[in-house]
Parts: C-alpha cells; structure tokens; sequence
C-alpha cells in the first residue's frame, strides 16, 4: 500500500530558506511536502513512533510508552460486517415500531415505542431531552448503520463511494455519540421502574434493541482502519 | 517507566492523522504555523490539537456547576392514585434498592452518580497536571483519560429510563409520570463532560523531553 510521492523532489535535501518562502498555491505546498510512511505508526495518544508490524489474528497491538490500543487484527471480514450492518438497520426498524415495555394497571394497558416515547416527552415540556434522546437513541444509530451499509456496499464492489471522506467523517462522529448500549440498559431499568409502580411486561422493541447492541458492538469493534485503508487503495479519495 | 526511550512525532516530523490514521512524514522543515492537510482526506495535521486544555476547562466548568441542579432538582414526577411525588437521581436510587433490586441500583448508582462525579474529578486532575506539564504518573493518567472517554456515555442511562416512563406510563387522571427539570441539567452534564473528554489532548500527558523555545514570531 504505497501512495504516490506527489513532489518529485521529496527527498531532495532541504531547499534554502528563501526557496520555501515563495509562494506556491497553499494547497499543493503542504500536500507535496507530506509523505506516506505507511511501514510506521505514531500513537494517537503519546505521539510515540513504532515500526508497523502485521498483527496476529486475534491480537491487539499496543504502543510500547503508554499502553494505548494501537490497532486490532479484525477476526470479520467485510463482507460478514456488511451482512451485520443490514441485520443491524432491519433490527432499528423492529425497535422502534414494537412496544418496548407494556404496562397494565387493573386492566388498563398502555405501551409505547421509542419515538411515542421521545414524542411525549416533547409534549410534556421538555423538547431539549426529547431531542436528546432521539438523537443519541435513534438517529445517531440509524444514521451509523446505514453509513456503514452503504460504505461497505460501494467498497466491497470495488468502488470507492461518493463523498468517501465526508461519509467516514460523519461514521466518527455517529460511532462516538451514538448509545444504543446505555438505552438498551435503559429499557431494562425502566421496565423494573415500571413494575415497581404496576405490572410491566417486556416488549418486542427491548429484545430488537438488545440484539441491535451486540451486533453494533461487534461492528465498532472492527473500527475503521480497514475502510480507509481499501478506500484510498481503490482510488483517490474526496 | 521502562527505561526505553522514544523518537515522537513531533521529533522526526511525523503526523498521524486524527481523522483517517494515514501517517505522513514532513519532506522538508516548514515554517512554524504552516497549516497542513492530510493528503487522504484533506483533515488538518497537528500535533497537538489547538486549544485542547481552554476548551477542556470550559467545558469541566460548565458541566461542574450543572452538576449540581442535576442532583438537586428532581428529575422526574410521578403523579397517581396514591398521590403525587417528585424523584431525584438518589431517590430513584433508593427506590430500586427498597424494592429488592440491588444490582440495577448499583448499575443506575454508578452511571449516574459515580460515573459523572469522577468524570469530572479526573478530568480536573487531566488538566491540571497537563497544564504544569508534570510528567506525573504517566501511565496511570493515560489510563485515567482511556476510561473516561469509554465509559462517558454511560451517565446517560437515566436519562432514557426517565422518556421511557413518561411515554409508558400514561394513565391519564389514574397516573402518569412527567420529566422534571434535573433531568435537562442531567442531560447536559453528560454531554459536556463528554465533550471535555473529546477536547482533552492525551498528548499533553507526555510532554516533549527538548522542548522548542517559544518563539515570537
């Protein structure tokens, strides 16, 4: 995996001062002076260089100064990610159309799915919370797994998507602001509130959204490295 | 500390980028201040990321002071035949520990007591002894700032039981339960610790041994 050395002149000795001073467009300068060294790693939380090695299945590499994870051999493959991610957004669909939780006082039943739920809140005076949730518990979510689905889709057939960059830019940020682990939990706590005050039954979203947080468990755990790195082989990215 | 000693990036001119992981190596020295792009996906490469420890002390401010309205005010109200209550994160607590189940009340105690308080207990400790540039227990803060940054969103869990319960349990003059006003504060903690986190350089733990004189220009 080279990428091509974009200034014939790399690694020529350093040119004079005055050289470097004339101006050239910005954005050729900076790219022509920058070259891949992909037989190395710098650890993203220390800055320590290490010498890239080929990990052992189902090992992790660790940077040598301060423990941090440097990467992780992936035990999946992409097609088997690409299987999950499309198991992943028909489970969204599943959690947020069926009850999470019934609940039946003296006879009275009443239930509610995600967004009735994200829906009342609005109403009950509290939009920011509303939106809160609906980002964190469902969009962010949603907005992983169909990234995910279609950057694997276009990858996998050999292409690199369009809009590459922003896609992965955007899969950053769902993945770290995206929590349907702690809702998963949530549901759970919330049906044991529920029968503390009458009696609750699980529904069929809890079970969708339990199912949902292994498989974008297993997901996130593959990380990213993989995409970037068949995504800038297939082409040029942007 | 193992003995060994390390070249950085900084010292051979390395960049890891934030965004795609491509490591580039500078061809010829710039100057200080040069903006540079990452060749694969156009990202600025630095090496320490700007304002890191201003907009970390911004946010461990904001979320300490709404740390305490989200423990005071109640989060939520319940509202039935057997009359009315308002319930703050303790109370709900206790209420899941009267009623028998001990291990969900350790769980909601950790994610939204423990959790939140020594979030923000670690990262005034993070800041500080990354602004005297103490090489201090090296290890253990990078370990300190890893798990921060895993188990942030954790605190969350309350948030969700409580939208869960308003949109459940609905039975009208029978009972219903409202959100309260703790639970935006609540909320908000969560989210601005977590955005501390992310601000947060670990790079600033491992401060460079030849340090650049600062320079004026």
């Amino acid at each position: 995996m080279t990428e091509p050395v974009l200034d014939v002149n790399a690694n020529a000795p350093l040119a004079p001062a005055s050289a470097r001073t004339q101006e050239r467009p910005a954005a050729a300068r900076t790219h022509a002076a920058l070259i891949a060294r992909p037989d190395l790693v710098v650890c993203t939380e220390c800055g320590a260089v290490h010498e890239r090695i080929p990990i052992a299945r189902g090992t992790v590499a660790r940077c040598r100064r301060c423990n941090a994870l440097l990467g992780r051999s992936h035990l999946m493959r992409l097609d088997a990610l690409l299987a999950f991610a499309v198991a992943a957004l028909l489970l969204i669909v599943i959690g947020n159309t069926a009850p999470i939780v019934t609940l039946d006082l003296r006879g009275v039943m009443t239930q509610a799915t995600l967004p009735q739920a994200i829906k009342a809140t609005w109403q009950a005076g509290q939009p920011l919370v509303a939106l809160l949730t609906a980002a964190t518990a469902l969009v962010f979510p949603l907005c992983f797994t169909v990234l995910r689905v279609y950057l694997l889709a276009s990858l996998l057939r050999g292409q690199v998507p369009r809009a590459f960059v922003p896609a992965m830019r955007l899969l950053g940020f769902v993945t770290r602001w995206g929590m349907v682990e702690v809702f998963m939990m949530g549901t759970l706590v919330a049906v044991v509130r529920g029968a503390s005050l009458t009696s609750a039954t699980p529904g069929a979203g809890l079970f969708a959204y339990a199912a949902l947080t292994l498989l974008l468990t297993s997901i996130t755990a593959a990380g990213t490295h993989s995409l970037w790195k068949l995504g800038s082989e297939l082409g040029p990215t942007r | 500390m193992n003995g060994d000693t390390f070249q950085t990036g900084v010292q051979l001119g390395l960049f890891s980028c934030r965004t795609c992981g491509r490591v580039s190596q500078l061809a010829h020295p710039v100057a200080e201040g040069t903006p540079l792009h990452c060749p694969r996906c156009n990202s600025a490469l630095n090496h320490t990321l700007p304002a890191s420890l201003q907009r970390t002390w911004a946010y461990t401010l904001a979320a300490t002071i709404l740390y305490v309205p989200s423990n005071l005010l109640p989060i939520m109200a319940t509202s039935s035949v057997f009359g009315d209550a308002e319930h703050t994160i303790l109370g709900g607590i206790e209420e899941l520990r009267a009623s028998g189940d001990w291990l969900l009340a350790l769980i909601v105690f950790v994610a939204s007591i423990a959790v939140p308080m020594l979030k923000i207990g670690a990262l005034l400790l993070l800041s500080i002894t990354a602004q005297r540039r103490s090489r201090w227990k090296q290890l253990e803060r990078a370990q300190i700032y890893r798990m921060i940054d895993a188990v942030g969103h954790w605190s969350m869990l309350d948030v969700y039981v409580v939208v869960l319960l308003v949109g459940t349990f609905s039975f009208g003059a029978l009972g219903s339960v409202q959100p309260g006003p703790g639970l935006l504060s609540f909320g908000a903690v969560v989210v601005l610790t977590m955005l501390a986190a992310g601000s947060f350089d670990p790079r600033l733990i491992w401060p460079e041994d030849t340090e650049a004189t600062p320079t004026d220009d």
